[in-house]
């Protein structure tokens, strides 16, 4: 009976290759600095599904006056539906990240002090 | 509708049947080219060329890095060149001065919006490697079961190799690719669909390989018997040229066997007589004189100089006299991106996006090789893609 669980031999197509070291790269001067924007951009990623979802489920409780699952997954969007939700993408990602592009050359340290008149 | 997915959950142990059902989907495949009604329901298999991924979270999150990737590409990389250029002139370096690549780097690298433009980018490109990867090897038996169910059939023929002594220079992670284009069963299903955001989307209805056959020059006396697309990936330009020249013999060949792999799968599913071998460049195994174009798409920029010098002498041999040699790739002639943040991008895209040959093709001197080869070399036209280079040549027809 043992041998009815074995996996099935698979063919391969692969073959020995040779490992980058991207992974190891730090360019925020710390390593977790460094893994937080990445957990930020895949935030976005994930709220950006989340929102995709919502877009297809308002569309079809609209127009078909229900939705399942398999109705959510099997949606092929209209040429402007697509065109549309692109350009929100787009918007989204410009407004979320784009403080990122600002000129931080004139950053003032935190214990400057400074005189109100 | 029967596609990719649902013939997956038959099972493994029913190879035959699924191989029945896929000689049953050759034509439903090219019915399916045709794009669906849109704003109408249809199962999440196929949309015209595309074999959608499996799940709307993971369309959706690469969507969005291409999204996100696009944005680094322009706003913020503007923001760090315009950093780059006041940190020169901060230090009274003209912005044109004619700076190393390393001075470069040294200059500039450590700017928190230069910094930041690297790190967005790779996080980016990391990230969605990694969402494919986890999908295809996370139901690996799924997607294995397709391509064996598809690896005997036809109209084309699959020849692998996985155990041939490759030389190391294809064994690099290009892109960053988990595995690289040899060391991954899915490599040709990550490059697919990770592609997309490279061609800002695209990708998926193999536009720019459609477009670039469609404007392929042809020998001549006008005979198009044999093609060759030497290190055809994925077979996009292939299987369009195959579209183009129905009655040619048409093979693609590449280092890569999981890519020439998934090459057939989807060549099997259209119906396309198109054959792939995992071979190399250098020795692609065919008679002298054999093909009428022999040509490649942006792929010579991922191989060392010896093995570029190789494939050219191998086009040469391969080539009929009065033949086409084209191989497409990134422009050779014009301005340099000599930019401090430039310089200092083209070093990221090397260093650490893993682009390993792509410095020394731009000095390894291609268009002297091809023309030492004995072509006939042409560096005006046509133009196959808007923005690419046009280097092509002609093997005289008395060679």
């Amino acid at each position: 009976m043992a041998d009815d669980k074995k996996a099935p031999a698979r063919t391969k197509a692969a073959s020995d290759y040779i490992k980058g070291d991207t992974d190891s790269a730090v360019f925020l001067g710390n390593p977790h600095i460094d893994n937080l924007m990445t957990i930020v951009i895949a935030m976005g990623a994930e709220i950006w599904a989340d929102r995709q979802r919502m877009r297809i489920i308002e569309h079809l409780l609209s127009t078909k006056g229900k939705v399942t699952t398999e109705m959510i997954e099997q949606y092929v969007p209209t040429e402007e539906q697509k065109a549309a939700w692109a350009a929100e993408r787009d918007a989204m990602a410009k407004r979320v990240y784009s403080v990122m592009a600002r000129d931080t050359s004139g950053a003032r340290p935190f214990a400057e002090p400074r005189e109100f008149n | 509708m029967m596609d990719r997915r649902t013939l997956v959950g038959v099972g493994a142990a029913v190879t035959s049947a699924l191989g029945a059902l896929f000689t049953g989907r050759a034509a439903h495949a090219k019915a399916a080219d045709k794009v669906k009604p849109a704003g109408t329901l249809a199962p999440r298999g196929r949309f015209g060329r595309l074999e959608r991924l499996a799940s709307l979270d993971l369309e959706s999150r690469q969507d969005f890095l291409m999204s996100f990737r696009a944005w680094v590409n322009t706003e913020l990389s503007r923001a760090a060149n315009a950093r780059a250029d006041a940190i020169l002139n901060e230090k009274g370096i003209p912005k044109d001065a004619n700076l190393t690549q390393q001075e470069a780097i040294a200059l500039i690298q450590d700017d928190p919006i230069v910094s930041l433009s690297t790190r967005t980018w790779l996080s980016a490109q990391q990230l969605m490697w990694n969402g494919l990867k986890e999908e295809f090897e996370g139901n690996a038996d799924k997607y294995l079961s397709e391509m064996e169910a598809a690896d005997k059939m036809g109209p084309g023929t699959l020849e692998l190799n996985p155990n041939k002594a490759w030389p190391d220079y294809v064994k690099h992670e290009i892109h960053i690719q988990p595995g690289g284009y040899v060391g991954n069963e899915f490599a040709g299903h990550m490059y697919h669909y990770g592609t997309n955001a490279f061609y800002t989307g695209r990708n998926f209805q193999d536009e720019l390989h459609v477009g670039a056959a469609a404007r392929m020059p042809i020998p001549k006396d006008g005979k198009v018997r044999r093609i060759l697309d030497v290190g055809c990936g994925i077979g996009q330009l292939a299987m369009a040229l195959k579209e183009r020249f129905p009655d040619a013999e048409v093979w693609g060949i590449d280092v890569g066997g999981p890519m020439v792999r998934y090459a057939h799968l989807r060549a099997v599913e259209r119906g396309l007589d198109v054959n792939f071998a995992q071979r190399l460049g250098e020795e692609t195994g065919f008679p002298d004189g054999y093909f009428d174009i022999v040509t490649s798409y942006i792929m010579h920029h991922e191989v060392n100089p010896s093995g570029t010098a190789a494939m050219v002498k191998e086009a040469w041999r391969i080539t009929r006299p009065g033949g086409v040699y084209y191989p497409l790739d990134f422009k050779l002639t014009g301005a340099p991106r000599r930019t401090a943040y430039g310089l200092y991008r083209s070093w990221m895209d090397h260093r650490w996006n893993n682009e390993v040959w792509t410095l020394k093709f731009r000095t390894n001197g291609l268009p002297d090789m091809i023309r030492q080869a004995g072509f006939e070399l042409n560096e005006k036209e046509p133009e196959l893609l808007r923005g690419f280079g046009v280097l092509n040549a002609t093997k005289p027809a008395t060679a």
